[in-house]
């Protein structure tokens, strides 16, 4: 049997690579107009050439960043609509219950955590935090970007919102990246010092028993139907 | 006497006569004013210019007494190059030549502002060959010189001598009105572009300092308490958009750029009107048509994308103040939880060793 199991298909891997570098892009570009006071935001623009090139960068990276979401939510409508795949990011009962499960867990109230399948109800946050707070990104980005477009349709007070929101938001998801995901992918006792297994796309099986149970029970029973049809068939 | 001796006498002697023929001759004493006054006193006194234009020669005791410097100085401490009376006459194509012909006598005194007059523009126009541009006497005058700030709205004539539209522009404005009145707070045309060293305001550099001209006022707490106007006017504008821009552009020293609005860009140049007055709706239509200077196609709604210099408050801007508070909530309480979550995943690491 093999060591390893297959998580992430190539195109996930070129998403998750080309969403970190715009991230680092965006986040570094941006702090650099949000925190424009501190010595380090005048060193960056400096360095980067100009608060002009700033946000020339700023834009076209967030312009990329648009793009990647627009198809990544246009394959996974598609997939899943088209049953190609499972739903398995979308939020169920079943992570409120794990996230309680897994509390119990935590204070030794219970000696049992929760059992995941594809995707922990904390990779799900993680995921509808990244969508939503990208779509929220996007939208008041192009209001900033666009404000004559905009505010022929809304009042001119969203303008200031927008920039509010915007700056906000990017501080958020910065700060969810930085102390949530850097832990998980990281510093976790699990996976320390690094979880490769997006940019390889192979995790261990060990892995996947402790992690993942469900998805890894699936996935045997799968292997175990589609041996038992080859060798109904072979005869 | 030795022979070094004698060698010593005589060079020390050579050297005296030498000394004693550098020196000046004897000269007469330079003509007394008393002396000069013997002619030019006389109200008739006239010469003609090479132009044909009579000159009046005339210079009046008692205004020229009262002058600044009356009884400290002699005519001949200007007119250097009148040594004797009676003194040859002196020819001059015409009246501005025979102007340029002394504007450096100031300077034998008043030298720190003829050197910052040098890196003026007017000082740079003359060098073009340009007569026009102003010397020392086209602003301070002449022979009855007063101080040339008393009283201080004589400043804002002076130069309105030669910028007619600009001079009355600025007696439109608040400021003006104010000057009028006798207020010394408000600036005169010497506040903003100085009196000697003045740079050309149309360029780059010049505009992106528009915004610490104003605000070397405008941030004044106690002066701008005595007329109710905030002193956020600055840190709100910099905080935006187009402030964080002008003073990012100019501390990377930007040539050219393309300009970002700046203080006179909404408030006006030297027609400055006072925002809280019965003006106020014609500012507010007016900020429109600035925006759409640079904003091509902006509609009615545009305008007010600008906060007006308020800190977002549930009174002004109650959107952007909410959503400001809901982050404030929001952010600790999602990054709050996350940490807890990691703490107790660690703690429960640590109790399962």
């Amino acid at each position: 049997m093999n060591e390893y199991i297959q998580r992430f298909s190539v195109r996930q891997r070129i998403e998750h690579f080309s969403v970190m570098l715009l991230f680092l892009a965006l986040g570094l570009t941006g702090f650099a107009q949000k925190f424009v006071d501190s010595p380090w935001a005048i060193w960056t623009i400096n360095t980067i050439g100009g608060i002009d090139r700033v946000r020339w960068l700023h834009r076209a990276a967030g312009g990329m960043f648009t793009v990647f979401a627009m198809v990544h939510i246009s394959i996974a409508l598609f997939m899943v609509l088209t049953r190609r795949s499972r739903p398995s990011m979308i939020a169920s009962r079943k992570d409120f219950q794990d996230a309680i499960t897994q509390l119990r867990y935590y204070l030794r109230i219970s000696d049992k955590p929760a059992r995941f399948d594809r995707f922990d109800y904390r990779q799900k946050f993680e995921y509808w935090g990244m969508v939503l707070g990208g779509m929220l990104m996007i939208a008041t980005g192009f209001m900033l970007l666009y404000p004559v477009i905009v505010t022929r349709l809304l009042p001119g007070e969203f303008i200031p919102v927008a920039r509010v929101a915007h700056s906000n938001e990017g501080l958020l998801a910065f700060l969810i990246v930085i102390i949530w995901h850097i832990f998980n992918a990281h510093l976790s006792p699990e996976v320390f010092p690094f979880d490769p297994s997006i940019f390889t796309g192979k995790v261990s099986r060990e892995y996947m028993e402790k992690e993942h149970p469900l998805e890894y029970a699936r996935i045997m029973r799968e292997d175990e139907e589609k041996r038992e049809a080859e060798t109904d068939e072979a005869p | 006497m030795s022979w070094k001796l004698l060698q010593y006498l005589v060079l020390f002697a050579g050297l005296m006569l030498i000394s004693a023929g550098q020196a000046a001759p004897a000269s007469p004493d330079p003509p007394s004013n008393d002396d000069c006054l013997t002619c030019h006193g006389k109200p008739d006194a006239s010469s003609k210019l090479g132009d044909g234009e009579a000159l009046s020669l005339y210079v009046d005791r008692q205004s020229f007494a009262h002058s600044v410097h009356g009884g400290k100085l002699a005519c001949t401490n200007c007119h250097t190059n009148i040594t004797a009376v009676p003194h040859a006459a002196r020819q001059f194509k015409d009246r501005r030549a025979m102007s340029l012909a002394y504007y450096e006598s100031c300077k034998e005194c008043h030298f720190a502002e003829y050197t910052r007059l040098l890196d003026g523009v007017h000082y740079a126009a003359l060098a073009k060959g340009k007569e026009k541009a102003p010397t020392c006497v086209d602003c301070h005058g002449s022979h009855a010189m007063g101080p040339p700030a008393r009283p201080r709205k004589q400043i804002s004539a002076t130069c309105a001598q030669c910028h007619v539209a600009v001079g009355a522009a600025y007696a439109r404005s608040a400021h003006s009105d104010a000057l009028a009145k006798g207020n010394a707070d408000v600036p005169v045309c010497t506040d903003c572009h100085r009196a000697h060293d003045n740079a050309n305001p149309l360029t780059t550099a010049s505009h992106l300092r528009i915004s610490e001209l104003c605000a070397h006022c405008h941030t004044n707490e106690k002066l701008m308490a005595k007329y109710g106007i905030s002193t956020q006017v600055l840190t709100t504008y910099l905080a935006d958009f187009h402030g964080m821009t002008a003073s990012l552009h100019r501390s990377e020293g930007l040539k050219s750029a393309m300009l970002t609005a700046t203080c006179t860009d909404c408030h006006g140049v030297h027609d400055i009107t006072w925002v809280k007055g019965p003006a106020s709706g014609v500012i507010k239509a007016n900020l429109l048509i600035r925006c759409q200077h640079c904003h091509k196609g902006a509609g009615p709604n545009f305008s007010s994308a600008w906060m007006g210099h308020y800190e977002p408050s549930l009174r002004h801007a109650p959107l952007v103040y909410l959503v400001k508070l809901f982050y404030m909530v929001f952010i600790p309480f999602v990054v709050g939880g996350l940490v807890i979550q990691i703490l107790l995943h660690l703690w429960r690491v640590v109790v399962n060793i």
